[in-house]
């Protein structure tokens, strides 16, 4: 059954690429788009029962043999017969990505209805967000890496595709362009990665690999070696450092796609397959640091910068790339479950914020600076209220699903020790609800500063964006229930059902420290949503304004991006192209020049030649000529035309031949 | 019997007469005639041989020799014939047309 | 004894007839003089005991290129020619060849030679002579028969009239 699951994308995708684009009417593509996404949701649903209701914790259907076997010698003096199959694998981890995937993706197909209801190319963007989803299915359905990096590649192209979807803007075929290179240097490390693996393990099957690395076959040196690898590329999808600056530039793209790809689904690919990879990650403790460690930097780093952001998009940019590091939070400090759990949650408030945001530009008629809003919530009274909502859960106000998600990351982080990480994290809460709750104000609260012309034309969205706005509110504030906690009452669901695919992880900490470190962390959140209020609300961001010309320096650090971006351009892209310019001269001048000088030797001796041909050839044959016409000239004279010569010819003739017969005899 | 080399002689007396015959005359058909001289001291000593070796080989030889003598002269006379007829003399001085 | 004394008539007689043959300056004259030579000649055939040959050459050079000779003479209506000096350096050539060749044929003609083989003397009565043409000699007999055709039909061809409308 779950095969089913990417199949109605994929004919989404073929019906309106291959014809949508001309001959189909909008309500034709959109009715293809959305049905085949909302096939695949339902299949999901199906496959998800049928799990729960099976004594199978997973299934895996193989389709055919991709790479038939061939024998490889692994490190370590074994030899195995390498080979990779078209397989899927259904277990309770692919069953809550699939369904966040589908079910996510659906809304976010309905809401792109109105959305790009005025855009041209409509059938091209429906037929790419097909397309993604279908990749990002079998990204998350493959039983082996192999079939993972399909879908890994996959959706690093669709990305490309729908980053640069109004292509003929330069900034968005740049930032599309920045988006596919960055995720191509993270692929480098994932496919050496991968290449360890082979060699040494001989197979790419995740079970295969769990089982190998809890079998003691791997050493940690190895295993780190790989992991880290893995997670190079992960850090390239997932936008984490060093490789998250596309991310920002990819809000150029439709907000649909920045909801759906760079919130809820592309992004995660990442914390998808460090978690499927989880025994690969335990087995080295060096490698889930290192994931830990970056998860924090990079959430308290992308805090810092959505703090001077001005574009609203692009606050909830670095937003994404904050959160997306408290999963891998959750990850190296060995709770797979709590960061896939945060993925969940995670995909329902950012997307959820996103399309709502989407929902504010679209209002305004394509405004997004923050500076030029103000005093919206009554103008966009159903925009407003699922925004707060959103806003809310990120921000981890307990009762909403980001609380207890963000928490049991932080608990577990406490509870492994990593106090550091801990701390860290608490400090990047306080700046996420500040700068949540910051945009929360400067969009609608305060007095209006909008353009006079997108003041007339200000319009609530349509109902077809508004309702899947307030599907997502629902389980932005429902979604964390499945996961609460034993300590408040619930059953912890969530993490039970994942522990038959990503390990069960205990944590030791006791119910009362449970408690205390959960009363911290929300009143951190809440700390920050005060002192958002008194700065934005209350002050209108004067105290901010002083603060920023107090500490010019950091501020204007700070809001050029640390010139992380400008380092890259410049050093590394730019060394690049120089390198590239020297070998181009290189080949210009001196191959070149071996190449002309053996063309102008060559020359040289053919004239030679034509030389030796025309005086000593042809003067031979000339002079034969000649030499016949001297002989035939001398031999004329004999022809006198008189008989009598003739007649002494004859005579002659006779004497000679007589004297030749009485000589010889 | 009569001495071969009598006849010899007279057959080679004969030949050489013909042979100034055709070197010193201008007049074609003077020349024409001196080459049946020339014919004439050949066959002379055929029968010479023929009469002294006792076989009719020689006079078979000879008989062929009137036969060939005949069909040249024929042949010969038309040509001067025709020759005469478009250039209108038979000096042979004057005859080079076939100068190379 | 006889035989000699003709052969040595005839002889003379063919010797004289044949210088004046070569030196008349009158053509008609000349032929004269060559139907003498003919005759003379028949005569030594008849004394070398050659009667056919002797026959042929009265039937064949007398009856017939004799004749042909003097049609010719009047056909073509031949004057007296005034004979004009020719250079000195061809005329010392003229003189010399010959020269060397009659040094040369003496030479061959008159040293000695190796007896012929026996199986040749066969006698030289006509009989003999008529069947060693007709069994030894015969494809040279019927060959000359197609040369005298030859002639026959190339000697009128070339001679005739060119006619106005000749395809030739």
């Amino acid at each position: 059954m779950f095969v089913w699951i990417p199949v109605f994308p994929l004919l989404g995708t073929l019906l309106n690429g291959l014809f949508g684009i001309k001959y189909f009417s909008r309500r034709a593509v959109h009715s293809i788009a959305v049905g085949m996404a909302g096939m695949s949701f339902l299949a999901s649903v199906a496959s998800f029962i049928g799990l729960l209701s099976s004594s199978e914790p997973s299934t895996v259907k193989t389709l055919f043999t991709w790479i038939p076997g061939s024998l490889v010698h692994l490190l370590g003096g074994r030899a195995a017969q390498v080979s990779f199959d078209l397989a899927f694998r259904y277990d309770s981890l692919t069953a809550v990505m699939t369904l966040v995937v589908t079910g996510v993706g659906l809304l976010i197909h309905i809401y792109s209805i109105g959305y790009m209801s005025h855009d041209k190319s409509y059938a091209r963007f429906f037929a790419y967000m097909n397309l993604f989803t279908f990749a990002m299915l079998i990204l998350v359905l493959g039983a082996n890496l192999a079939v993972m990096f399909i879908g890994w590649e996959g959706v690093g192209l669709c990305s490309y595709l729908l980053i640069g979807f109004w292509f003929t803007k330069d900034a968005a075929a740049n930032a599309g362009k920045k988006a596919f290179v960055t995720n191509r240097v993270g692929d480098f490390g994932f496919l050496l990665g991968l290449g360890l693996l082979i060699v040494t393990l001989g197979t790419l099957d995740t079970a295969g690999i769990t089982a190998a690395a809890e079998g003691g076959l791997l050493s940690p040196g190895l295993a780190t070696a790989a992991a880290l690898l893995l997670f190079l590329g992960a850090t390239g999808k997932s936008a984490q450092i060093p490789l998250y600056t596309w991310l920002p530039d990819a809000m150029e793209g439709p907000t649909p796609v920045s909801a759906l790809i760079h919130a809820a689904t592309m992004v995660t690919a990442g914390v998808y397959m460090v978690a499927r990879l989880h025994a690969l990650f335990t087995l080295s403790g060096t490698a889930l640091t290192v994931v830990a460690v970056v998860g924090v930097l990079t959430a308290v780093y992308a805090a810092t910068m959505g703090l001077v952001q001005n574009d609203i998009k692009r606050v909830l940019a670095y937003s994404t790339i904050s959160q997306i590091g408290y999963m891998f939070v959750g990850l190296g400090v060995g709770a797979f479950s709590a960061g896939v759990f945060h993925l969940m949650t995670h995909a329902f408030f950012k997307s959820l914020l996103f399309l709502a945001a989407g929902s504010v530009i679209h209002a305004l008629s394509g405004e997004q600076d923050m500076r030029k809003m103000g005093g919206l919530r009554h103008r966009l009274p159903r925009t407003y209220p699922v925004f707060l909502i959103g806003a809310l859960a990120i921000a981890g106000v307990p009762g909403l699903s980001g609380f207890f998600s963000k928490d049991e990351i932080l608990t577990a982080a406490f509870a492994s020790k990593h106090y550091f990480v801990w701390a860290l994290g608490l400090v990047g809460a306080a700046l996420t609800a500040f700068y949540m709750f910051r945009l929360i104000f400067l969009t609608f609260f305060g007095a209006e500063r909008l353009d006079p012309d997108v003041g007339r034309h200000l319009h609530e969205s349509p109902r077809v964006m508004t309702l899947p706005l307030q599907v997502l509110a629902f389980l932005a504030v429902a979604g964390g229930y499945i996961g609460l906690p034993h300590v408040l009452g619930g059953g912890a669901w969530f993490g039970k059902f994942l522990s038959t695919s990503t390990g069960a992880h205990e944590i030791e900490i006791s119910g009362g420290a449970e408690l205390l470190l959960m009363f911290v962390s929300a009143a951190i959140g809440i700390a920050g949503i005060l002192a958002a209020y008194f700065v934005y609300a209350k002050k209108a961001g004067a105290p901010a304004a002083r603060f920023a010309e107090r500490f010019r320096t950091l501020t204007k650090i700070v809001s050029h991006k640390y010139y992380v971006d400008d380092f890259y351009s410049h050093v590394i892209v730019g060394g690049v192209k120089k390198l590239g310019l020297a070998l181009g001269w290189f080949d210009a001048h001196v191959v070149d020049g071996v190449v002309n000088g053996a063309a102008a030797l060559v020359r040289r001796l053919s004239k030679i030649s034509i030389g030796f041909d025309q005086e000593v050839v042809d003067g031979a044959v000339n002079g034969i000529g000649s030499v016949s016409r001297l002989i035939s000239q001398g031999l004329r004279g004999l022809q006198t035309g008189f008989v009598y010569n003739y007649a002494l010819s004859i005579v002659i003739g006779i004497v000679i031949i007589i004297s030749l017969v009485v000589t010889i005899l | 019997m009569i001495p071969i080399n009598a006849v010899f002689g007279l057959g080679l007396l004969l030949f050489f007469i013909g042979l100034f015959g055709v070197l010193f005359r201008k007049n074609l058909v003077i020349m024409l005639m001196s080459l049946e001289l020339l014919l004439n001291g050949v066959n002379i000593i055929f029968a010479g041989l023929s009469h002294s070796l006792k076989s009719p080989r020689g006079a078979i030889f000879a008989l062929f020799v009137i036969l060939v003598a005949v069909s040249e002269a024929a042949v010969g006379f038309a040509l001067v014939l025709s020759y005469f007829r478009s250039k209108k003399t038979y000096d042979v001085d004057e005859m080079n047309e076939l100068k190379g | 004894m006889i035989n000699v004394l003709i052969f040595y008539f005839f002889a003379a007689l063919a010797l004289v007839s044949a210088i004046l043959v070569i030196v008349q300056k009158n053509a008609m004259r000349s032929v004269l003089y060559l139907a003498f030579t003919v005759l003379s000649t028949a005569g030594i055939f008849l004394s070398l005991q050659a009667e056919y040959l002797a026959a042929i050459q009265v039937l064949v050079y007398g009856g017939g290129i004799v004749v042909l000779y003097i049609f010719v003479i009047i056909i073509v209506n031949l004057q007296e020619i005034k004979a004009e000096r020719r250079k000195m350096f061809p005329k010392l050539f003229i003189f010399t060849l010959p020269a060397v060749l009659l040094v040369q044929i003496v030479n061959v003609l008159f040293t000695n030679r190796s007896t012929p083989p026996a199986g040749t003397e066969t006698g030289l009565d006509f009989r003999t002579m008529a069947e060693m043409l007709f069994t030894n000699y015969l494809v040279p007999f019927e060959l000359a028969s197609i040369l005298l055709l030859a002639v026959l039909v190339g000697a009128v061809i070339i001679a005739r009239r060119r006619l106005v409308n000749d395809p030739d």
